[in-house]
């Protein structure tokens, strides 16, 4: 049984469409990366995952039932834009998110100092959040997501903001969630993040799916590039859409640059060269990256990483 | 279960708002103002109450009896003075039982001359005070009579020999003197009075209106009398025309009739109600105001609308708001019972008539809901304020004109009540849902109509529950549209959406 359920799924604002017609589903200790660019829908669709705003029309199912509150003690949530009450500690705040949850406050206590042990803030569990640097603050709202082991995990663009320390945590903390059987949604358009972390992903753009799948599936759907350096015109070989041959290196040897034709593995070619007789001195796949997959995709070059790595104040 | 939880929410909201506001300085400094302002003014009380009387030297050239004349008229001014001090003191221990035919135990009525010489007849004050002392019970406080206003004393020397010029010279050398037994008034009777009936007076400051008056008065009977005896009319005869007048029997009112200062007693309490209705609405809606903007301008509102209903998360700050509120109402009363019981004078005496229009158990029912009511309906807009703005600054922008709104009005039914006039404006005032908690509550001490207060409060309970579903509606579609200034037109249609 999947832990999320999203079928058919429409949101339209004021005449504009933000979510067309989509369709997912996540199942227990699955990673899901949700990726898009700015815009593309992620946001929205998660807030109507949570009842912050309803659908249009189509259907959500959250472990079972409709979005809702009651489901507030199942769902963990960290949103995009991040902020915290300044006047309140640490725990304070753990607890306040644990008990809206419907946990007692006891348990949201005890859950709360472990989670800050965790992340070496258990010192500073009483420092009003005002007191905090920014890092401090981000670990304290991602314990306030974390707080109710919740069984769905959804992470709106966790990486922004956090510097390589934190984020190594981060990416922990969606493992160990997973590990425990909680299926974990993220989206983010920083590419590494989601080839180092997802099962499957999913790529929307203006609303609607481009994709799922998963990495290697991604990676398949574009058509494989290679350079291979032969004596023969390697541009005729079955299952080779194009082909340049680049400037003579020496004694008749030519680099060429092929592009396979989509679903063609780069084996085949291989196969095919050795086979035929045909030397080779050269051999390099070049496999289609996440990154390129997103920029064919989507139609847009995703954020940089080295962009996202903002050093926390 | 779904229920509980929500309740649960409301609560855990509530109780994070009042947290929050017990944690602001300028809470605690407002808490303190009012008990500090009860202590300090016992202490201006006492300093003003130290009020010397004015000394009066009379400075009688003309042979006559007017300077007796006039220090008998005043002496008899500050006896009625006294006699109605006396008279209030009984009627409020009721020690009506130790003299019943004494005029100081019949109340509510201008002593006459006649009244005041039985009194001093039947051996003043102190005849006066032994009879009541045999009655007093314990506890109650002895009689404190008023220093008169004025003191007559015998001229110095430097005036009684001074002569024209002079005379004015010396008189303003004894008011410069800085000397504590020097006349601060001289008044001076030529020799050639009546005659020449002009009268000289020297005053160290601008005499009092009461004081020239009298004794013009005095006076003017003691020319007219004299110049009736040089008429050849007997002293009797004079003395019959002097004294033709018409007798005016005063008729006090029953309290609520319309007697200006049973009327305002009346309404101390009700308007003290009102205003401070007023005043710890103003301070906990901004209080609750800086907490919305808080949660808006430090992006919480997405985690925690992940957790609970926007409405419950409006249900929460108004009930913590009003919690607060009622909580500095509660410390606030405290103060002011803890300082009438402490003080057991002015205070005390002061609130005891105050209190009577409100202390049957249904108008304290009708106080409580039309506080609780009032609480709500304009913290409630100071929500709706919080929902659309994102930094404290834009808040100040709605909240002006809203209190200005909210505060004019009231400022007029204030003076209105306090003239003891009903008239339209304060018709007007109780019927519109805004100002009709605080209308009905300023009116308590005048009197209202049942019917009034039951349909006004229907009207008020009826706005509030479409108030709470408009600003509800305001509330959740305004919460995650940060950033853009909502126009009146998009205000409009957030009132509008259904919940989607």
């Amino acid at each position: 049984m999947s832990v999320l359920e999203v079928s058919n799924l429409v949101k339209r604002f004021d005449g504009v469409l933000a979510v067309d017609d989509l369709s997912f589903s996540v199942a227990p200790g699955e990673i899901f990366g949700f990726l898009g660019g700015n815009g593309a829908g992620k946001t929205t669709t998660l807030r109507m995952v949570l009842d912050i705003i309803r659908p249009t029309s189509g259907s959500i199912q959250v472990l079972g039932s409709a979005p809702g509150r009651r489901n507030a003690q199942a769902i963990g949530f960290l949103p995009e834009e991040r902020g915290l009450y300044a006047g309140m500690s640490a725990i304070d705040t753990i607890v306040y998110f644990g008990r809206l949850k419907g946990m007692d406050a006891g348990e949201a206590r005890r859950r709360g100092m472990d989670l800050l042990t965790r992340f070496d803030l258990a010192d500073r569990a009483k420092s009003d959040i005002g007191d905090m640097s920014k890092g401090m603050a981000q670990k304290v709202q991602l314990a306030t997501s974390l707080v109710n082991d919740p069984e769905l995990l959804m992470l709106d663009e966790p990486f922004s903001g956090l510097d390589p320390v934190n984020q190594g945590l981060l990416e922990n903390e969606i493992l160990r969630a997973s590990e425990r059987g909680a299926a974990v949604i993220f989206s983010t358009h920083v590419m590494q993040h989601a080839e180092r972390l997802c099962d499957r992903l999913l790529l929307l753009k203006k609303g609607s799916k481009r994709f799922e799948g998963t990495l290697e599936e991604a990676r398949a759907a574009l058509p494989a590039r290679l350079v291979a350096s032969a004596k023969e015109d390697l541009s005729r070989i079955p299952g080779v859409a194009r082909a340049a041959s680049g400037d003579g290196v020496e004694d008749g040897w030519h680099d060429w640059t092929l592009h396979l034709e989509p679903g063609v593995p780069a084996a085949d070619i291989l196969e095919y060269c050795t086979a035929n007789g045909i030397a080779l001195r050269r051999w390099d796949e070049h496999q289609a990256s996440l990154h390129d997959v997103f920029v064919r995709m989507v139609g847009e070059e995703p954020a940089p990483a080295r962009a996202e790595k903002e050093i926390a104040a | 279960m779904n229920r509980s939880a929500s309740m649960n929410g409301i609560l855990l909201v509530a109780a994070r708002e009042i947290r929050q506001i017990l944690k602001m300085k300028s809470f605690w400094l407002t808490l303190l103002i009012l008990p500090v302002a009860l202590a300090i003014g016992p202490l201006f009380a006492e300093t003003l109450e130290d009020d010397e009387p004015t000394r009066v030297a009379v400075v009688d050239r003309s042979g006559g009896q007017t300077a007796e004349a006039l220090e008998a008229r005043f002496a008899a001014e500050d006896a009625q003075w006294l006699l109605r001090d006396l008279s209030r003191y009984v009627q409020r221990y009721d020690l009506e039982s130790a003299d019943p035919e004494a005029p100081w135990a019949q109340h509510d009525r201008w002593y006459t001359g006649a009244d005041i010489a039985a009194f001093e007849a039947s051996g003043g004050l102190d005849a006066a005070l032994a009879k009541i002392d045999a009655v007093r019970p314990e506890g109650v406080p002895e009689f404190e009579p008023d220093m008169p206003d004025y003191s007559f004393e015998p001229a110095p020397p430097e005036l009684a020999n001074a002569q024209g010029d002079s005379f004015g010279e010396a008189a303003r050398a004894l008011f410069d003197a800085d000397d504590d037994t020097a006349p601060e008034i001289v008044v001076l009777i030529g020799e050639g009075y009546p005659a020449d009936p002009r009268i000289q007076l020297f005053s160290a400051d601008q005499p009092r209106g009461s004081f020239v008056s009298t004794m013009q008065e005095v006076l003017t009977n003691d020319l007219r009398a004299r110049l009736l005896a040089s008429q050849g009319v007997s002293p009797a005869n004079a003395a019959a025309v002097q004294s033709a007048a018409p007798v005016i029997a005063v008729d006090t009112p029953p309290p609520g009739g319309g007697a200006r200062e049973t009327l305002l007693v009346r309404s101390i309490v009700p308007l003290a109600l009102a205003y401070i209705l007023m005043m710890s609405l103003m301070l906990s809606g901004s209080w609750m105001l800086q907490g919305s903007v808080e949660e808006r301008s430090n992006k919480l509102l997405e985690s925690l609308l992940a957790c609970i209903r926007p409405e419950d998360l409006m249900y929460g700050k108004l009930l913590g708001s009003l919690s607060v509120g009622l909580l500095m109402i509660l410390v606030w009363g405290a103060c002011a019972g803890a300082a009438a019981y402490a003080t057991q004078g002015a205070i005390s005496d002061m609130i005891r008539p105050a209190l009577e229009p409100v202390s049957s158990p249904g108008i304290i029912a009708a106080i409580l809901f039309f506080f609780i009511a009032g609480y709500i309906l304009i913290s409630a807009l100071f929500v709706a304020i919080g929902a659309m703005v994102d930094s404290m600054s834009e808040a100040q922008g709605y909240l002006m004109p809203v209190l200005l709104l909210i505060l004019l009005p009231i400022t007029f039914l204030i003076q209105a009540i306090l003239a003891g006039n009903s008239g339209w404006m304060v018709q007007v005032l109780t019927w519109v849902p805004l100002w009709t908690p605080f209308t009905v509550m300023a009116r308590l001490g005048m009197g209202i109509e049942w019917w009034e207060m039951v349909g006004s409060g229907i009207l008020l309970a009826a706005t509030i529950v479409l108030e709470l579903v408009l600003i509800g509606r305001l509330f959740r579609a305004s919460l995650l549209s940060t950033g853009q200034k909502p126009s009146l037109k998009k205000i409009v249609e957030r009132f509008r959406s259904t919940p989607a």
